[in-house]
């Protein structure tokens, strides 16, 4: 292969005296950059970079967030076990364990709820899914981290307790 | 023959035919039906079957007319389609729909009519539903819920035709029916598992699977029950390499439609705690590589004294068995304890017999012995003993005779026989491999593999052929295919690779 008889690319450009100083491309730079820094001082609200986690991006009303477990006036899950939701969950992170209630009346209820919240895709259908209204996804909260993979499978307990964070 | 136009087709049918079965076979399908049941005697209660037959002046139950010669017959039109929609709305107004913690739900006669002819907003309130008691166990394996009941008294005919102990009644009248087993008596036929099958609704279900899985999530494989020597064609549902439940698939010449209680139970077998998972060294658990040189010593050319076939290992198993005994030279070969597996039979399906492959030892030429007898050669044997499948040491006589020897053992489960092995080689249960089952009526049975193997377990007819290979067979069966060749070549068999087809399997549900 021969590079010969290729037309020169841009990069290969002839500098112009200015440019090949550099001390003028340095100025001008600096100029952006303190242009930026007048202007967010003058206007702080406009400000793009905020100061989390002191502040918080306020999402639309329609985020979803964290699921929650929604409780009985007892605050036994409401939660029949009926793998509606772990059915329809289309990143099939959803492990229900179904077993039977003492109350008759209840019959069948969730012994274990575990959910992959890394293997969770949000999209909410288990919610739509749910005959129950006993899952939801209304939480808002969207800070989900933990230092271990297996910090993200959470269980029954945490989801009923995952309260909404306020932010509704 | 009667000739019955069937919405606008013309079909010819035996005289005596139910105009039911007439109407699906031209529709490709069943008509909505809940109380008619092929194997039982017509009730006629359920009134969803109704079908226009030209010349009568009111719609008509098809399962209760007889085809007769110039019917016409409309089973899609408006009228029809209008009256199984009044029907069925009627058996909802007091079903409480509570299909979320109903274990029917997904194979349900009702959901699924409600899905082709109801779905129209009920007008009954929740509150104004008659109740009636749920969850009522009426015996060792079925629990009842009356409110789910659409009153189709198929479990009440099963009671009083097949097993003729009449155990399931309908008591009350109107809106107060109900199904019930009467007072201080329970539902403990051998065979009650088979209401819960017919029940096209979940009123009756299996306690043994309740909640255990919902069934969309199961996949079936056909099987042959291991239970006793009858060999009802089931249905194996499992999941993720667990059986969830049995049923049985129809096969007319072996079971019908149905099964025994004690054979949708044998499964838990494969599940025991007790399986062999691993190779066991003289009671210790290693790799396959580690019993390589003890068996090349205990299974030598010369080195076998007797080799003990099973009627519970399949047809090649113990096929496989007796060409490694010949080509080791083995002194002799057994079938086997002529006494195991014994039980109590009944004139319905469940034989005395509780091995499922005696009738296959009996192709092989592999004569059995009673305890004593087979005590007796293994005292006489001088060399290893290989013994294949079940437990034979279970007899106090055989485990007293094999003190002392040098005992290979290919087989499923821990138990006597396993214990007193120098080597133990874990094998496929009936789940685990595919095979053949020879029933009482000399029935050549194949089957497919359902479900995974446990850990290091290995299938049965592998473990042999790669004896065979050790003992410097030229070609050693490569495949089920070529041993079923081989086999069908030793016996003079029908060709077991194309034996009639097990048998398609139904969609979850089968209630029929
Ligand atoms: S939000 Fe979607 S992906 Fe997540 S658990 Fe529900 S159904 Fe599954
Ligand atoms: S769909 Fe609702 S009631 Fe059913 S298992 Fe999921 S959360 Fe529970
Ligand atoms: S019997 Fe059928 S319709 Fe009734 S609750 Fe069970 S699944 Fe639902
Ligand atoms: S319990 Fe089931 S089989 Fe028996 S009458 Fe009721 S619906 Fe029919
Ligand atoms: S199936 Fe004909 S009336 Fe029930």
């Amino acid at each position: 292969m021969s590079f010969e008889g290729l037309p020169k690319g841009s990069g290969n450009k002839e500098r112009t005296f200015r440019e090949s100083i550099y001390l003028w491309e340095v100025l001008r730079g600096l100029g952006v950059t303190i242009g930026h820094l007048v202007r967010n001082i003058l206007h702080t609200d406009d400000m793009p970079t905020r100061q989390y986690p002191e502040e918080k991006h306020v999402y639309s009303d329609r985020f979803r967030g964290r699921h929650r477990l929604m409780k009985r006036e007892d605050g036994a899950p409401r939660c029949v076990a009926c793998q509606m939701c772990s059915t329809y969950c289309p990143a099939d992170c959803i492990e229900i364990v179904a077993a039977e209630h003492p109350d008759p009346a209840i019959e069948k209820y969730p012994a274990s709820f575990d959910i992959d919240l890394l293997r969770c895709v949000y999209c909410g259908l288990c919610e739509e899914a749910c005959p129950c209204d006993a899952i939801r996804l209304d939480t808002g909260i969207f800070e989900i981290a933990a230092d271990q993979r297996e910090k993200f499978v959470v269980d029954k307990e945490f989801l009923l307790n995952n309260e909404t964070d306020g932010t509704r | 023959m009667a000739k019955v136009t069937i919405d606008g087709q013309e079909m010819e049918f035996a005289e005596g035919t139910r105009l039911f079965d007439a109407c699906a076979e031209a529709r490709g399908e069943a008509l909505p039906h809940f109380c008619y049941h092929p194997d039982l005697s017509v009730a006629g209660v359920c009134r969803l079957c109704q079908v226009e037959v030209e010349g009568m002046p009111k719609l008509t139950i098809a399962c209760n007319t007889f085809v007769r010669d110039g019917m016409v017959v409309h089973t899609r039109n408006e009228k029809v389609r209008k009256a199984a929609r009044q029907i069925l709305e009627m058996h909802l107004v007091n079903h409480p729909v509570d299909c979320p913690i109903c274990d029917q739900a997904g194979e349900c006669g009702l959901q699924n009519q409600y899905m082709t002819y109801g779905l129209y907003e009920s007008e009954v309130e929740q509150a104004d539903k008659v109740n009636k008691a749920k969850a009522e166990v009426i015996g060792p394996h079925v629990i009842l819920d009356k409110e789910r009941c659409v009153l189709c008294s198929r479990c009440v005919r099963f009671c009083e035709e097949v097993t003729k102990t009449g155990e399931m009644g309908i008591f009350n009248r109107g809106d107060r029916a109900e199904i019930g087993v009467a007072p201080g008596t329970e539902l403990a036929n051998e065979y009650s598992l088979n209401t819960v099958d017919i029940c096209p609704v979940g009123a009756l279900t299996s306690r043994d699977f309740r909640f255990q899985k919902r069934v969309w999530m199961l996949k079936s494989t056909p099987g042959v029950c291991p239970g006793c020597a009858t060999g009802c064609n089931v249905r194996i549902d499992h999941e993720a390499g667990r059986i969830f439940r049995l049923k049985p698939r129809r096969n007319d010449e072996v079971n019908g439609p149905w099964m025994c209680d004690r054979g949708r139970m044998v499964y838990k077998d494969v599940h025991d705690e007790d399986r062999l998972t691993t190779p066991l060294l003289r009671g210790e658990a290693v790799a396959w590589a580690d019993v390589e040189e003890d068996l090349a010593r205990l299974l030598a050319f010369g080195s076998v004294g007797l080799a003990v076939g099973s009627a519970r290992a399949t047809l090649e198993e113990n096929f496989l068995l007796k060409r490694l005994a010949e080509r080791l030279g083995a002194g002799e070969m057994s079938g086997g304890l002529r006494d195991a597996d014994r039980g109590v039979g009944d004139d319905i399906l469940q034989d005395a017999d509780r091995a499922p492959n005696r009738r296959g030892l009996e192709i092989l030429d592999l004569a059995e012995h009673d305890a004593v007898t087979l005590a007796g050669r293994i005292g006489n044997a001088s060399g290893t003993i290989l013994l294949l499948g079940g437990d034979p040491a279970a007899a106090p006589e055989v485990a007293a005779a094999l003190q002392g020897k040098d005992v290979v053992f290919v087989g499923t489960h821990a138990g006597a026989t396993a214990a007193l092995a120098q080597v133990v080689l874990p094998g496929a249960a009936w789940a685990e491999t595919a095979g053949v089952f020879v029933n009482r009526q000399g029935r050549l049975q194949d089957f497919p593999q359902a479900i995974a193997r446990p850990d290091r377990a290995r299938e049965t007819w592998r473990i042999l052929v790669e004896r065979l290979a050790a003992a410097g067979e030229d070609t050693p069966p490569a495949s089920l295919r070529t041993v079923r060749l081989l086999l069908t070549e030793a016996h003079g068999l029908p060709d077991l690779n194309s034996l009639p087809a097990v048998g398609s399997v139904p969609a979850a549900g089968g209630a029929d």
